[in-house]
Formats: structure tokens, C-alpha cells, sequence
């Protein structure tokens, strides 16, 4: 973790007698919060999903079971540094990650309906012509979720003496993806680039001052002093600041810090009056400073030429100036000294003189800057940068580049592929994930080499696996996996399938978590997954004895076969006797079991069951001969129906044996008895093939059902003549 | 051809929070400028759930919180009435405070609470339903046989209540006549593939013979007890004689009576619902009246999972989203 120890080094140098700056990483304390009483006896470490770690503590068992009703230990995840970039809080991570969502389901969404558009009119493009614009409106969006832009050096300071204004503090996060956009995504800095660098570093100058000092904390660490002192043109400090200040192009801050002057003020006007005009001159051809870009900022000094020829006459008359200002004979009555030679090394500095610079400046970005002010204002194209960069690495080599730097590097080197390991090594999954869309945005090349489908990585492209990546890291944190089929949607080839994986990985038990999936089921039109994933929550909740709740979900995904061995379940715990405690029980259950609407294979027969037995009961309890009528055609009902399964014909004649021998008059008439012995029949024919069930009802119980029957029959028969 | 009923659109002030929410209940305050309310967390680094309440001055920034508890596990549901409020947990325990003092500590799961005095519903996940007073258990019932399970709760009177589960059922249950329950609906249209649970019943305290329910696949209607069978379908999937198109078809997670939308209907008969706000998986804040054009007053990227309106200055909605932010809007 290199920020982290530049952070440390940085502070400790502040106050520390010796600076101490270890060499291995800084030991990372995470702290555990497990509300467990002091003697931890036992202490256990595993990885748990994502980034984190489990840790299990155990303390000593009570010796008395009801000694101070302490739970005997505890399971805790610790979660360890995301390792991206220098937004540390995960909360901060995952308002990055919800944030980034629209824009980027809405970019893909063009994106899509572009190709389609694209594929109808068989064009050669991809894309329509403005797709850029797309692209930055995306960017845009992305850009204001990574922070609000800075306000550092603003003018209306209140303050005369605070140069540098503290602004919110800019995260490396978002001046990577400036640079990824102001490169790839913005067509209209194109022609300017090199006067847009010159904003960015104004911009985040700031987070290079990690290891070595920069033009930034150099200004930092004056305007501490700045306070204390008495006459300010006397510390060579001041004339250090100010040529370094303009080495970089921040002509505000000279501008200011030159009118800081000791000659400006009133009572020392009189007798330095040559003085205060040299530095007052100065200051004036600083801020007339030619720029060659179509606009700047308010309250930001030069005059912009958009055009090149208007730019150069502008240029060369600057520098007549400059050159004529160098040469005049104001130099000799101005005694002070430091002044004099101060103003000089400006001068110089605008003259464009290297080695001046090059003592003016600390980092090779810094360098590289001021030759794009004061040297080589017309360099055009990745090439030439390229090459001017390379001089400058050269003229003041790193040890350890910061991420940003390398970053550029590899920009203006035209590699994308250093491009995506430097996001990926510095940045994190988001960054590459997201920043893939502002690479392909106009380089054609690069398109090619993203989308290109490798076989060693299963066939698929680098786009793809970077999001799948990112939808990796997603789907290891319980908050955000609900965004991961966004991006693995995005995925062509395996995110759906990594998708269904997913869904099934998340837990039944909640109801609201389990709605929740099979929301994102619905979205996606993968049916199949919701309806696997309600029979699993649907045995969840009948093993856990929340037998309501299992049917509702097994019915909802019409699982005949589970809810057919419910029901073989139910009528095996009812089945044998009326007993009517149970039948309350079950009675409930089949209410639940739903409408009579919808067949539901052995469910409708239980329904049927139901009633019968409810029938039958009436028909015992009653002794009506109406009661015992409805039971008799439940029975009929029941025994004609082809859903009832032909295990149950038995015990249900058996059942039944009171309404067959009916005191008074035969129930059932000749067809209706004929129709049960011709079942009866059936099933002795059934009981001699293989794979029959046989049900536990008495030995005789066939036959006394056959008896009844033939009872009945003959009663019948009598009856109806 | 919408016909809204807000010709300005609300103020929506955003906050973001660094933990989960759970749940969202505005309470009651002395004082017209200073509003609070009553959240339950979830904190996801460290799996911690907290019970917090915040007040917001004008200006809609947050202040420090006034009263920070930590309950025994993650809060399953949060009520609150002028003088109180009640948290259940999902470990079982129920936690009722008179702000900002815990008074008693029970058992259980959802609760609703009573209008009048302390009385308190709580369902429990094995269908049973538990009747309190004053800490003390007035009275039990066991649903269903134990084999159901009940998804949402609330009183209609100071001795009748309904309650709403699977197959988008609904039942009326009198404390006076114990055993079974009163009345009974049992939805019977069905979307296929879609779940039909009932997540939230409201009762409008000069209707209580009509309870508005609201649950899976965009279904919101509501149920009058004087024409049992016919339930007032006011946003479905299946539906397409009373408007046309849903106004979401995804889980419906909330419904509140909006006292603050005028109906435009004039002439109000008893039979005539109110309007009702909702909220819903995919996002959509909306206020919904019968034979109206839905009003939306929130369209999110992320699940809106629970609201509240304000009851003392109902023009104000305070509402909860997934990726861990409140929202709260001012209506004109």
C-alpha cells in the first residue's frame, strides 16, 4: 500500500526528531469488534467471501451451566483494504458503486441500440458518429460521483496572504479517470491537449507530493511561513516559489505572491519606485501570457488564441517583450539584489531556458508542463508528446513513479494494454470496468483489442472479463451483489450463466431478500432460476416447520412433485383413521394448498379428500340420511376422478365402510357399486405387478370392502326393482 | 392525458447514510421547524444493527443523533404512534419506547400498534399473533392451525384487526369472538410465475370497514367488508379495466393513506377510496387514487423500501432506499 505509507511518511517527517520510513509495508491494524467478556481462549482465522476475513473466538465454557449468561463466543468478519485507490471507506466504495449504475446501464443501452440501428443500415461503423458525445455525458456523470470539481486556487481571496486555497481534497480515483477522458473520450480538447494537461495538473499536482516534493507542497510549506515573514523579497524561498509556480503555469499564484512585494507598499514606494516597476512589469507580461486553447477558466490569467497563426504572432510578440524588458536599462538603478536576480529567473523562464526550468520544477510531469508553456506550445499528436515525455523521464528519472505517472506513460505511449494494468494495479476492478468505455470511445484499435475473444481466458473478450471482474467484486459484499447482474447482463457469453449462479448463492430464509431475487429474475426473463429458486425456498420453509409458507412457494413454482409428496405425506399421517385432531390440522394446510381453480395433480385430489372426510365425518357424527348422502357422492366423486391416486382407492373404500353398509337403504346405486368392485378389481390386478405399494391397512380389509360392496350390490339391486 | 394533482413538484433532499436501512418512521414533534425522525440501521461492516433517531432542522441537514440504541439483532419491523414507538426484531424480542426511554421488552416478530393506548399486535413466524397491553399479554391466537404464516398486520378497531399473507388473503379478525376469523378474501387471480404476498394493510380511521392492501406484482387494492367478494383493484398486473397500464410490477413494499392528495372525484361516497401512497421494489414513490391517473412523485434506480408519512404535516414523505440513502420530499 504505497499511499498509505507516504500519507504516514509524510505527517511523521512533521513531527518526528528523526523521520523514519520503514521499507516494508506499514502494519495495517483492523479492529475487531466482538462485545465478547475478556478470556478468549481460542481464537480461529479463515477466509470468508470477498475481501474478508473470518474470525471465530471462543471463550471457556462456564463451569455452571447458568453462571453470567454469556454467549460462549463469536463469529466476526474482518474486512481487509479493498486495495484501490485512495477512497479507504467502504462506505465511499459503495456510493461509487450504486452511483455508477445509471450511467452505465443507460451507455450500454445506446450502446445497444446503436449497433442494432447500425446492423439495419449495414454502415461500417459501429457507431454513429457522435458517439463520443455519449460517452462524455457518461463520463460526466461518473466524474461527479468520484467528487466535486475543485475550487483551489480561486481569485476572490478574502486573504491577502493565502496563496494556495484549501480546496476538498482531490482523490487519485478521479484524476485517473480526467486522464482516461480528456485521452480517449473528449473529442473537443483534442486540438489543445496539451494546455488541457496544464488544468489537470493544476488540478492534482497535489497527490504526486507523496514521496518527493512537488511545486504544490513546496507552495504549501511556504505559505506557512508566508505569515512570519517581515520583508518577503529578502528569503530566496519566495523567488523559489514564484519561478516554480510559473515553471507550471499557475500565473495566478505568481501573479499574487509578486504583488506580495515589499516595493508595493506605500511607504516604501517612494525610494524603490524603479524596483517596484520591473516587478510590476513582470507581473503584467505574466498575466498577458499567450495561451494557445479556446478558453480559460474564470479568474484565470492569459489571453487564449484558438487559432494557430493568431496564437503565434501573439507568441512572438510576447516574447519581443519579454526579450526587450531582459535588455533594458531599468536592471542597473534596481539595487536589491535578490529581486533583480529573482525577476531575471522569471524572465528566463519565460525565455523557455531548460536548465532553468528543470531546477524550477520537481517531478518530470511538472517539466514536461512547463515545456509545453514555455517551449514547445505547438506540440501536436501522441507521438511528439510521447517523445517529449520520454526527454523529460530522462532529464529527471523516479525511482518509484506514482500510479498517475505511469498511467500517462502509458496513454501517451498509445498502449492499451499498459493502460489497463496500470488501472487495474492502481485503481481497482471499478476503474478498469468502467473506464473501458472511454478507451474504445474513438480508438478503433483499441476496440479491437478489447472486444478480440482470447480462447485461453474461455472465449471470452477483455471487456468482458473486466466486468466480470467487477461484478465479482460486487457480489462479495451483501449490499451491493443486487447490482452485479447489471454489469454481468453486460457480459455476452458467461454472465448469464454467472448470473443464475448468483441468484441460487443468495440465502431463502429472508422473505424480503428472497422477493428481492426473484425480482432480478423477472428483470431478466430467467424463469427458470425463479422457479428453482422458490422449490428451494419452498423446502426451506417446510423443513424449518413453516409448512404454510413451504406450499405457498413449491405451488408458486409448480413443483408437482414435491407438492404430490406433501400430499402422499399428508394423507399418510391422516389416511388411516378420522381422527380429528390431525384432520384439523391438515385441513388447514389444504386450505392453504389453495383455489380449486387450478388443478394441481394429487393437491386437487386432496382437496377432494377433504371435503370427503369432512362429509363423512357429518355423515358419522349426524346419522342423517342427507349427510350421509353427501358423503356417498364425495366418495363417487373421488373414486371417478383420474387424479386420485390408485394407492388411495383402497383406504378410502375402506373409509368408508359405514356409508356401504348404510342401516336402512343402500347409498350408492347398481352402476355406482359396480364402478368401485370394477376399482377393487383393478387394484388386485395392480397388486401383482412389480412396484405396487402396498398400503398398512388390516389383512382383511379387502376383503370386508369387497363384502360391503357386495352387500350394497345386492341392496341396490333389490332397491331399484 | 395524466392529470396530476401536483403542479409543482416536490423538494427531495437526499442523505446518505453509511448503513443499511431498515426501516423508517417519522415521530411526533413539539415544534413545527424541528422534525425527527426514528430509523433502524444496519451496519454492514461490522454486523451491527442500531436504532437511531435523528431530528432535521429546516435547512433538511442532519444532525448528530439524538438517541442511539443497539438492538439485539437486525429489526424486522418499526412502528410508532404520537407517544410511542416499537421495534421487533428478527431474533424474536419486541422493544416499545416512549421516546427516548425502552419501557418493556417481549417476544416476537411484526407488530402493529394500536391507536388507543399501548396495544400492540405482533405476528409471529410460526402464524401465531399475540395481543398486548401494557407489557402485559392480553391475549393469543393461533392461526391458521400454526401452518400459516402472516405477512402484515393492523388494527381497524380498538378490538378488530386484519391480516394479510400468502395468495394475497385477508382476514378480519374480532378479539370478541375468538376461534376463526371473521371475515375472510381469498384472491384468487394469479400472475403464474409471480408470488402473491400481501406486505402492507392500511385502515383509514373514518373507513374501517375498507382495508387497502398492497403486494407482489404491483397489486394494490383494497377490501371493503360490506362486499366481501368484489375487492377495488387500484393497480395490478392482470388488470386492465381500471387503468392502463400498471404503475409497477414488481413487489409493492408499502401502502399509507395520502391524506394530503385531494381526490378529484367531488363527489366522495363511502364506497370511494382514497388515495393511497405507495412504494415499491422498483423504485417508484407514487400516490394512487381510484379510477385516477397515478401521480409518481419518486423514480429510483435502487428498491424504495419503506415510507412514512409525516401525520402531523402530511405534505411531507420520508422514505428509505436500498443503496442506503433517505430520502425526504416536500410536497408543494
Amino acid at each position: 500500500m504505497p499511499d498509505v505509507a507516504a500519507d504516514s511518511s509524510a505527517s511523521a517527517s512533521g513531527g518526528a526528531l528523526v523521520p523514519f520510513v520503514p521499507d516494508t509495508e506499514i502494519a495495517v491494524v483492523y479492529p475487531l469488534h466482538h462485545g465478547l467478556k475478556p478470556p478468549i481462549t481460542r481464537v480461529s482465522i479463515s477466509w470468508a467471501r470477498g475481501n474478508n476475513l473470518r474470525v471465530s473466538l471462543l471463550r471457556n465454557p462456564p463451569y455452571n451451566s447458568d453462571s453470567d449468561g454469556e454467549i460462549g463466543g463469536k463469529v466476526v468478519e474482518v474486512n481487509l483494504d479493498s486495495g484501490a485507490a485512495d477512497v479507504r471507506e467502504p462506505v465511499q466504495w459503495r456510493r461509487i458503486a450504486y452511483g455508477s449504475v445509471t450511467p452505465f446501464a443507460l451507455l450500454q443501452s445506446r450502446k445497444n441500440s446503436a449497433s442494432s440501428l447500425s446492423k439495419l443500415q449495414s454502415s461500417p461503423s459501429p457507431f454513429h458518429l457522435d458517439w463520443w458525445e455519449h460517452v462524455m455525458e457518461y463520463s460526466k456523470d461518473i466524474k461527479e460521483l468520484l467528487g466535486n470539481p475543485k475550487s483551489n486556487y480561486d481569485p476572490l481571496i478574502e486573504d491577502p496572504k493565502e496563496v494556495l486555497k484549501k480546496g476538498e481534497e482531490p482523490t487519485s480515483l478521479k484524476a485517473a479517470w480526467e486522464l482516461m477522458e480528456m485521452f480517449y473520450a473528449d473529442k473537443l480538447c483534442q486540438s489543445w491537449l496539451p494546455e488541457r494537461l496544464v488544468d489537470w495538473l493544476a488540478d492534482y499536482d497535489c497527490l504526486l507530493s507523496g514521496d518527493q516534493p512537488t511545486v504544490h507542497s513546496k507552495l504549501v510549506e511556504f505559505q506557512g511561513t508566508l505569515v512570519t515573514l517581515q520583508v518577503i523579497e529578502d528569503d530566496p524561498k519566495y523567488w523559489e516559489v514564484i519561478s516554480s509556480a510559473l515553471a507550471i503555469g499557475w500565473l495566478e499564484i505568481v501573479v499574487k505572491l509578486l504583488r506580495l512585494h515589499g516595493s508595493y507598499q506605500l511607504d516604501q514606494l517612494g525610494h524603490r519606485e524603479t524596483e517596484n516597476g520591473l516587478v510590476e512589469t513582470v507581473a503584467v507580461l505574466i498575466s498577458m501570457m499567450p495561451r494557445f486553447r479556446p478558453e480559460l477558466k474564470n479568474g484565470k490569467l492569459g489571453e487564449c488564441f484558438e487559432a494557430k497563426p493568431d496564437f503565434m504572432k501573439a507568441w512572438e510578440k510576447w516574447r519581443e517583450q519579454i526579450t526587450k524588458l531582459d535588455s533594458s536599462a531599468f536592471w542597473v538603478p534596481c539595487h536589491h539584489r535578490q529581486t533583480r536576480e529573482g525577476l531575471k529567473n522569471l524572465i528566463q523562464i519565460m525565455l523557455g531556458n531548460t536548465k532553468i526550468l528543470c531546477t524550477a520544477t520537481a517531478h518530470w510531469i511538472e517539466l514536461y508542463i512547463s515545456h509545453f508553456l514555455f517551449i514547445r506550445p505547438f506540440t501536436a499528436g501522441l507521438e511528439g508528446m510521447y517523445n517529449l515525455a520520454q526527454k523529460c523521464v530522462q532529464m529527471k528519472p523516479m525511482s518509484s513513479p506514482h500510479k498517475l505517472l505511469r498511467l500517462i506513460i502509458g496513454i501517451i505511449g498509445e498502449n492499451t494494454e499498459v493502460v489497463l494494468a496500470e488501472c487495474s494495479r492502481g485503481f481497482g476492478p471499478w476503474m478498469v470496468a468502467h473506464a473501458i468505455e472511454l478507451l474504445t470511445a474513438r480508438s478503433d484499435q483499441a476496440d479491437i483489442l478489447l472486444h478480440k475473444e482470447h480462447d485461453d481466458i474461455g472465449g471470452i473478450s477483455m471487456e468482458e472479463l473486466h466486468r466480470l471482474v467487477y461484478a465479482q467484486v460486487l457480489t462479495s459484499h451483501f449490499l451491493t451483489w443486487q447490482i452485479a447482474p447489471v454489469y454481468l447482463t453486460s457480459c455476452m457469453k458467461q454472465g448469464m450463466s454467472l448470473l443464475e449462479f448468483l441468484l441460487y448463492r443468495q440465502p431463502a430464509q429472508h422473505n424480503q431478500l428472497l422477493l428481492k431475487n426473484l425480482e432480478i429474475c423477472r428483470l431478466y426473463e430467467l424463469d427458470h432460476v425463479s422457479s428453482n429458486i422458490m422449490k428451494i425456498a419452498g423446502v426451506y420453509h417446510w423443513k424449518h416447520g413453516r409448512k404454510g409458507l413451504g406450499v405457498f412457494w413449491l405451488q408458486q413454482a409448480r413443483d408437482e412433485f414435491l407438492l404430490n409428496k406433501i400430499a402422499r405425506h399428508l394423507f399418510d399421517s391422516v389416511g388411516k383413521s378420522i381422527s380429528s385432531e390431525s384432520f384439523k390440522q391438515w385441513e388447514g394446510l389444504i386450505e392453504l394448498l389453495g383455489s380449486e381453480s387450478k388443478p394441481a395433480g394429487s393437491l386437487e385430489f386432496l382437496h377432494k379428500y377433504r371435503d370427503f372426510k369432512k362429509s363423512l365425518q357429518q355423515a358419522c357424527d349426524k346419522k342423517t340420511l342427507d349427510a350421509a348422502r353427501h358423503a356417498a357422492d364425495s366418495l363417487m366423486s373421488l373414486m371417478k376422478n383420474p387424479s386420485t391416486p390408485q394407492r388411495f382407492w383402497l383406504p378410502l373404500l375402506y373409509d368408508s365402510l359405514t356409508l356401504l353398509t348404510w342401516p336402512g337403504r343402500p347409498l350408492l346405486n347398481v352402476s355406482q357399486t359396480n364402478l368401485l368392485l370394477n376399482k377393487l378389481q383393478e387394484l388386485s390386478m395392480a397388486s401383482m405387478r412389480p412396484g405396487f405399494v402396498a398400503t398398512d391397512l388390516p389383512a382383511e380389509a379387502l376383503n370386508s370392502v369387497r363384502l360391503a360392496l357386495a352387500t350394497n350390490l345386492g341392496r341396490a339391486i333389490l332397491e331399484e326393482q | 392525458m395524466a392529470i396530476t394533482n401536483l403542479p409543482k413538484t416536490p423538494k427531495i433532499h437526499r442523505i446518505p447514510q453509511p448503513k443499511f436501512i431498515d426501516a423508517i418512521r417519522w415521530l411526533s414533534s413539539p415544534s413545527p421547524f424541528q422534525k425527527s425522525f426514528i430509523t433502524s440501521l444496519y451496519d454492514s461492516d461490522f454486523h451491527t444493527p442500531s436504532l437511531e433517531i435523528h431530528s432535521l432542522d429546516p435547512s433538511k441537514t442532519l444532525t448528530t443523533a439524538l438517541f442511539s440504541w443497539t438492538p439485539p439483532s437486525r429489526i424486522s419491523s418499526l412502528k410508532s404512534t404520537p407517544s410511542l414507538f416499537a421495534a421487533s426484531t428478527f431474533l424474536g424480542s419486541l422493544h416499545i419506547f416512549k421516546t427516548p426511554e425502552e419501557m418493556s421488552v417481549l417476544g416476537n416478530d411484526m407488530s402493529d400498534l394500536g391507536e388507543e393506548g399501548v396495544s400492540v399486535l405482533v405476528l409471529e413466524k410460526m402464524g401465531g399473533l399475540i395481543w398486548l397491553m401494557r407489557g402485559e399479554i392480553l391475549g393469543g391466537f393461533l392461526m391458521g392451525n400454526g401452518l400459516v404464516s402472516y405477512s402484515a398486520v393492523k388494527w381497524a378497531s380498538p378490538s378488530e384487526f386484519v391480516t394479510g399473507g400468502c395468495g394475497f388473503g385477508l382476514q378480519w379478525w374480532d378479539l370478541r369472538k375468538s376461534g376463526a376469523a371473521v371475515a375472510q378474501f381469498k384472491g384468487n387471480w394469479d400472475h403464474g410465475t409471480t408470488s402473491g404476498i400481501i406486505h402492507s394493510i392500511d385502515i383509514h380511521p373514518s373507513r374501517k370497514h375498507t382495508c387497502l392492501a398492497g403486494g407482489s406484482s404491483g397489486t394494490v387494492f383494497a377490501w371493503d367488508l360490506r362486499r366481501q367478494q368484489e375487492p377495488i383493484i387500484l393497480s395490478s398486473i392482470g388488470s386492465s379495466d381500471t387503468m392502463t397500464h400498471p404503475l409497477s410490477e414488481s413487489e409493492v413494499w408499502e401502502v399509507q393513506y395520502d391524506c394530503y392528495t385531494k381526490s378529484l372525484n367531488s363527489n366522495i361516497s363511502s364506497s370511494q377510496i382514497l388515495p393511497a401512497m405507495i412504494c415499491s421494489e422498483d423504485g417508484i414513490l407514487a400516490v394512487i387514487g381510484q379510477g385516477e391517473e397515478p401521480t409518481e412523485l419518486l423514480a429510483e434506480p435502487c428498491a424504495i423500501n419503506s415510507f412514512d408519512i409525516d401525520c402531523q404535516n402530511p405534505s411531507d414523505v420520508i422514505c428509505s432506499l436500498e443503496w442506503e440513502s433517505i430520502v425526504i420530499l416536500s410536497r408543494p
